[in-house]
């Protein structure tokens, strides 16, 4: 419960870090990801109740801090982190080169979709150079964060003291 | 079975989530994001203020902010404005005088709502900032923000306790305008053209006349069409450009009001029109 009480208010904290953050203007305006990053690194960690609470608030609060229509990180976040949790199993999470790769791969595929939704919808009109700098910024900058906010959980979780057991001793 | 009734969730829930993404409910969406809104703003509110008051310590530790020297500037202007103010408050109190002696329509002065920021965007799609005033308030759609540097941009999507502010910078923000010539007055429409590789916003007055000389440097104001209030400084001609179809000609301008990091702004609320009994 307590474990649970941290994450919710680590995500919300996350949306307020990310928010006060000043886009990165030689990489398209762009902002560190750190709401995705935690969605995705939950989706790598933890079990199926926790793993859905983090993921649906993370992308409530994506969309609902956002201007336009709700629906880019409520469709991305899940989808990526449903496939994150497919081959959980199969990488070494904690290391350095799958989570640059991921936090790639995660810059990449939130950036592309919302470019897709904004265009289909009509809501917003990205030139064509702009798109490709906005891509390709926040593939750097997810390679960043990722690596950042899962070492970043990782600590704080192990300032968390654990209950003690007491089985066979 | 349980595998089949998971997929079938997940389908459903991807079939729900296409709809809410591509059809548009606007009135649904406001709700929803007002639902979201208004449950950060507290903690908005908390972290701008402890960031403000970072980034001040930050800068009289620099020596950079020169807090003390702004505070007495600012308290001299408080001084002038006041005075001014006691003035113009004779000046319309006659005005009101003359105009029922008279019997004139009369026009009420516009409200304006002091709002303080307490966020801003969180992805970097749009320039916006949030204000710490909704509906609730008094604010609705597409009114005039400014600053004391001139014009900020116009609100959108008002929740009760929250109002987003487009940025004068943003694409998406489009406001009628005028260059201000030594003899004369030029009107376009300015529109935000997003920030250079340096961060600076930028925006482009277009529909000028390509008759008229416009010069690096020109004022650019407000034009009163609309709900935004006349003659309200958006910023300076940077460059001046010829239409692709050689018919008008455009010029790109620094918005003054959004270079700095805003604290508190204004919402202009247009009074209507009123008929003296």
């Amino acid at each position: 419960m307590k474990r649970r009480a941290y994450m919710l208010i680590l995500i919300l904290c996350g949306a307020l870090l990310q928010q006060v953050l000043p886009p990165i203007a030689p990489l398209g305006g762009m902002k560190p990801p750190i709401l995705a990053a935690l969605a995705l690194h939950h989706a790598l960690r933890k079990g199926s109740p926790d793993f859905w609470m983090a993921v649906v608030l993370a992308a409530l609060l994506q969309d609902g801090l956002e201007l336009g229509s709700f629906g880019p990180a409520l469709l991305t976040f899940p989808a990526m982190s449903l496939l994150a949790r497919r081959i959980r199993n199969e990488i070494f999470s904690d290391g350095i080169v799958t989570q640059l790769v991921m936090g790639a791969g995660l810059g990449l595929f939130v950036t592309f979709t919302t470019l897709i939704i904004y265009s289909a919808t009509g809501q917003r009109a990205i030139p064509p150079a702009l798109g490709f700098l906005r891509l390709g910024g926040s593939m750097l900058l997810g390679m960043v964060t990722l690596p950042i906010i899962s070492r970043g959980i990782n600590w704080l979780e192990s300032l968390i003291p654990k209950p003690r057991e007491y089985g066979w001793q | 079975m349980v595998f089949r009734n998971k997929k079938s969730i997940i389908a459903v829930a991807a079939v729900v989530l296409l709809v809410v993404v591509f059809v548009p409910l606007p009135s649904l969406t406001l709700r929803g994001k007002g639902v979201v809104r208004g449950s950060v703003a507290p903690a908005e509110r908390a972290t701008s203020g402890i960031w403000r008051r970072l980034s001040e310590a930050g800068a009289a530790i620099r020596g950079i902010g020169g807090t003390a020297e702004k505070n007495m500037e600012l308290s001299r202007e408080l001084i002038r404005l006041q005075t001014e103010l006691n003035r113009l408050r004779d000046a319309e109190a006659d005005n009101v005088r003359l105009h029922r002696a008279l019997n004139f329509y009369r026009k009420k002065p516009d409200t304006m709502i002091p709002c303080d920021i307490v966020s801003r965007n969180i992805s970097g799609w749009w320039s916006t900032v949030r204000i710490g005033k909704g509906s609730r308030a008094g604010i609705d759609s597409d009114l005039a923000v400014i600053s004391p540097d001139g014009l900020v941009g116009k609100t959108t999507e008002p929740t009760p306790f929250t109002t987003e502010v487009l940025l004068i910078s943003d694409p998406a923000c489009q406001v009628s305008a005028k260059i201000k010539l030594k003899d004369k007055e030029v009107y376009g429409l300015v529109r935000g053209t997003g920030s250079n590789l340096k961060g600076e916003p930028r925006a482009r007055i277009e529909f000028i006349n390509k008759d008229i000389l416009v010069s690096v440097n020109d004022e650019v104001v407000t034009s009163g069409l609309g709900a935004f209030p006349k003659g309200v400084h958006i910023g300076y001609v940077d460059e001046v450009y010829r239409d692709k179809s050689g018919l008008f000609q455009y010029a790109e301008i620094i918005p003054r009001a959004t270079v700095g990091l805003l604290d508190y702004v204004f919402v202009v609320v247009p009074s209507a029109r009123e008929v003296p009994e």
